[in-house]
């Protein structure tokens, strides 16, 4: 009887280990499908069952940010407001109505309400001068008012009015004192 | 098992696990959806159409993720590489966004109202992840190497 010794073929070895790896690939390739389809299933359901549930799609050009954005308005967090005005560079601008400021404003702010910025151009003016960044808010970051009154500045001459975007209510829930009063 | 191959599983439990706990600690972002979207807005990197698709999808990739790193060991690498590709995104993110001069936090790990803006620590903090991601992935390929 013949014995026919098999040629070795001397890349096996390294073929094996190539195998293993291109099957590692596609099993780490489908675990993370796999993953990542779950977490979409879970996020549909997150959403659908979810309390404080928001719309799959929203337009937030609309919201008062993108508007600003637009208008090359440029939006601050209260952290960027709080510090510019601690250190001296900035002022607070109430853009809200006399009687809502009266109730409760930031320390330090002037009312600017936007129905009443033409009657008050000798104050903003000297705001102007003053080199100080304006900062304006309003209530929350739904209302609209420090925007239109930043665009107006902005008219008035003002280089860079800074919106607050999330206004007196995001400053209350910081824990800002708050000043009452004219 | 060599002495070698005890310390590499070791690193690559712990490095997992350390990943796993810092993607759980974004809870926040399921809990209050509609601040995470905002968050993801002010990047100002995606069209309207996808700004709440991915504030409610990211967040629950990053849950999933964890978990597997924590409870499915067969899982976990898939979960790595994940978490890597996030990484690098947010990363990306961050670092088009401080060139820009935005004034917003990341909205990582929370969206208080007084919240730091991001700074070249966020860049910095997901390096960091990186590297220990890079760790637990090369620790399990020599952790489990033939000897």
């Amino acid at each position: 009887m013949k014995h026919t010794k098999r040629a070795k073929n001397p890349f096996s070895f390294f073929g094996c280990f190539a195998s293993f790896a291109v099957n590692e690939k596609a099993s780490t390739l489908r675990r993370a499908v796999i993953i990542l389809l779950v977490s979409g299933v879970a996020a549909i359901v997150a959403n659908l069952t979810h309390p404080n549930k928001i719309p799959w799609v929203q337009d937030w050009s609309a919201q008062v940010e993108g508007r600003a954005k637009k208008k090359n308005i440029r939006v601050v967090p209260l952290s960027v407001a709080w510090g510019s005005v601690q250190n001296g560079q900035g002022v607070f601008i109430d853009a809200r109505p006399v009687r809502e400021f009266e109730e409760g404003h930031i320390p330090g702010a002037v009312s600017i309400p936007l129905a009443g910025v033409d009657d008050q151009f000798e104050t903003v003016g000297s705001l102007i001068d003053s080199g100080s960044e304006l900062i304006v808010y309003c209530s929350n970051r739904e209302c609209d008012d420090a925007l239109l009154l930043a665009i107006a500045l902005k008219t008035m001459g003002a280089s860079d009015p800074l919106l607050f975007v999330g206004g007196f209510e995001a400053w209350e829930q910081s824990g800002g004192n708050v000043e009452s009063g004219p | 098992m060599t002495r070698d191959q005890k310390t590499y599983r070791m690193a690559y439990w712990l490095a997992s696990l350390i990943v796993a706990g810092v993607m759980l600690s974004g809870y926040y972002k399921i809990l209050r959806p509609a601040d995470f979207a905002l968050s993801v807005y002010r990047f100002h990197l995606l069209p309207d159409v996808a700004v709440n698709l991915t504030a409610l999808y990211l967040p629950w990739i990053e849950t999933v993720c964890a978990l597997c790193l924590i409870f499915v060991p067969r899982y976990r690498v898939a979960a790595l590489w994940i978490a890597l590709l996030l990484l690098v995104l947010f990363t990306g993110g961050i670092a088009i966004n401080l060139m820009r001069g935005s004034a917003f936090g990341c909205g990582c790990f929370g969206s208080a109202p007084d919240a730091a803006p991001m700074s070249g620590l966020s860049i910095a903090r997901n390096l960091a992840l990186m590297a220990l991601v890079g760790l637990a992935l090369l620790s399990r390929k020599r952790a489990w190497a033939r000897p």
